[in-house]
């Protein structure tokens, strides 16, 4: 888990761990305008960063699964990765974490920069990298013996976070994943209690209480009734107005709805990536047509 | 790869060939109605009348065809365009149908015998088979999905507008009695009712472009004619 590996970093380190020199601190929270780690002013509220893929190769022991991809993902934008299994959708989105790696066997080469800043990069902090960039799983993974409200405080103890600040923080967090109405009276119950729709917005609401940068999204909703996963979908639109959002998904209807540009994938290929309207009427590549048709599968 | 969804495409392309046999409905009509007015037929004109029910119910079946497709099976691309422009096309042929029974209306008013200026109605009769002749080849183009013979549909409708332009003189210049003055008005009124039917066959042949490249243009720019020669 990012938070108990984020931990032991911290034991280690003595401190809350950043990819970035203390110079150039991605966020200071009490200025109006916060100041990127390279200087440039953002406006306040929006934490997203744009993530560019370039050169990025994966395998899998010999199995060359993603194949010199090069693309952009647009901040404040959500990014749907759709093509059939073993296409690599997840395999991308989990090197944008340097997730991949941890996998027995598994390497990655090429670059992955937020803005500016390459998470392949040797002297970077994997652990950071994984606290700017969140991720949210198929299948609802609350931590098992902890309250709802614990769920959602574990990462921000870590940064130290306490008392009415750690309070105000957790019930941000629970609105933003629009469940705070619902589990205001119960907090203190298990969050393994919840229905599964539930579970997973805890699960993004756990995500979202440590300020990503970048959400990643592998089959969010797969795992979930419609009417969770058309939540999960309205909160995808909300969250992007403030993070950088990237979704894997089997459900073409899902992308179509929930995602302003679309990739589509094929045998660890980048095949084309557009706005998701003309990925879904009116496609370049015959191979896009073909599969968003469902001509094959 | 394996072929999916094949009985999806195959309700597609039985949606598709529903929607382009009420062109053939449509061509009927316009031959009967046509033939009506060469022989004074009023019978034949009150059949054509009659026999529109079977066009709406045409239109009926395919728009309702193309909702349960659409809720059922959200197509998207290609297939999506297809769809769309499906819409449109049984949407042109309802009306090509209703502008034949607008002439087969016409037809009783001018009474049994009425006094035939036969350069007018030379004309009209000629109009009618131009007209025919678009909505076959709007079909053509649709089913073959040839866009250049969709785009030829302009030059063909020239025709028909050429045609309508010198019945509205004939008619300006229309020296007869009372009878023959109101018989020529209302061929006017036919005139125009074939001249929409030809800028259907233009519209059909619109969404045949449309559907091939997935970019919808107006062949003619009936508010900007400037634009139409570039």
């Amino acid at each position: 888990m990012t938070y108990e590996r984020a931990k032991d970093a911290e034991q280690e380190a003595g401190t809350v761990p950043t990819p970035f020199p203390r110079s150039q601190q991605p966020r200071t929270e009490s200025s109006a305008t916060r100041t990127s780690a390279y200087g440039a002013a953002r406006p306040s509220g929006t934490l997203a960063r744009n993530v560019s893929v370039r050169g990025l190769n994966a395998w899998y022991g010999d199995n060359h699964a993603v194949k010199n991809l090069n693309f952009e993902i647009e901040p404040n934008k959500a990014t749907a990765l759709i093509g059939p299994s073993g296409s690599g959708k997840s395999t991308v989105i989990r090197c944008i974490n340097r997730m991949h790696e941890e996998i027995p066997g598994a390497r990655a080469d090429g670059e992955v920069l937020l803005d500016e800043v390459n998470v392949y990069d040797p002297k970077i902090d994997v652990v950071a990298i994984r606290r700017l960039v969140g991720m949210v799983f198929q299948k609802p993974n609350p931590f098992p013996t902890m309250s709802i409200f614990d769920n959602v405080a574990a990462g921000l103890r870590l940064t130290g976070t306490k008392g009415v600040g750690l309070r105000e923080r957790v019930e941000k967090s629970l609105r933003a994943a629009g469940l705070w109405e619902e589990v205001k009276d119960r907090l203190k119950e298990p969050g393994i209690s919840l229905s599964g729709g539930q579970q997973q917005r805890l699960c993004i609401a756990r995500t979202i209480a440590i300020e990503p940068e970048v959400i990643l999204m592998d089959e969010p909703a797969s795992a979930l009734d419609p009417l969770s996963t058309l939540r999960i979908e309205e909160l995808v639109d909300e969250l992007k107005a403030r993070y950088t959002i990237v979704i894997v998904t089997h459900n073409m209807q899902q992308a179509a709805r929930v995602a302003d540009s679309t990739a589509f994938l094929l045998d660890g290929e980048l095949i084309e990536h557009a706005p998701t309207e003309k990925m879904f009427t009116n496609p370049d590549d015959e191979r896009t047509e073909r599969y968003v048709t469902g001509k094959f599968g | 790869m394996q072929e999916t969804r094949v009985h999806f495409q195959e309700e597609l392309a039985q949606l598709e060939s529903q929607a382009l046999g009420g062109l053939d409905l449509v061509v009927e009509a316009l031959n009967r109605v046509m033939e009506a007015l060469e022989h004074q037929d009023v019978e034949l004109a009150t059949m054509v009348i009659a026999d529109d029910d079977r066009i709406d119910g045409r239109y009926l079946e395919v728009h309702q065809g193309i909702l349960s497709l659409l809720a059922r099976q959200a197509p998207v691309a290609t297939d999506l365009r297809l769809v769309a422009a499906l819409l449109d096309v049984v949407k042109h042929m309802e009306r090509m149908g209703d502008q034949c029974v607008n002439i087969a209306k016409m037809l009783p008013v001018a009474g049994n015998e009425p006094p035939v200026e036969e350069e007018i109605l030379k004309r009209l009769l000629k109009m009618g088979r131009q007209a025919a002749f678009q909505v076959a080849q709007a079909k053509q183009a649709f089913a073959s999905r040839d866009v250049a013979l969709a785009e030829d549909l302009v030059i063909q409708d020239d025709v028909i507008d050429r045609l309508n332009r010198e019945i509205f003189r004939e008619v300006l210049d229309c020296s007869g009695d009372a009878d023959t003055r109101e018989w020529s008005l209302l061929m006017m009124l036919v005139a125009r009712s074939i001249e929409r039917i030809g800028d259907n066959a233009v519209d059909i042949g619109e969404q045949t472009a449309f559907v091939v490249t997935g970019l919808f243009r107006e062949f003619q720019d009936a508010s900007h004619p400037d634009l139409n020669s570039e």
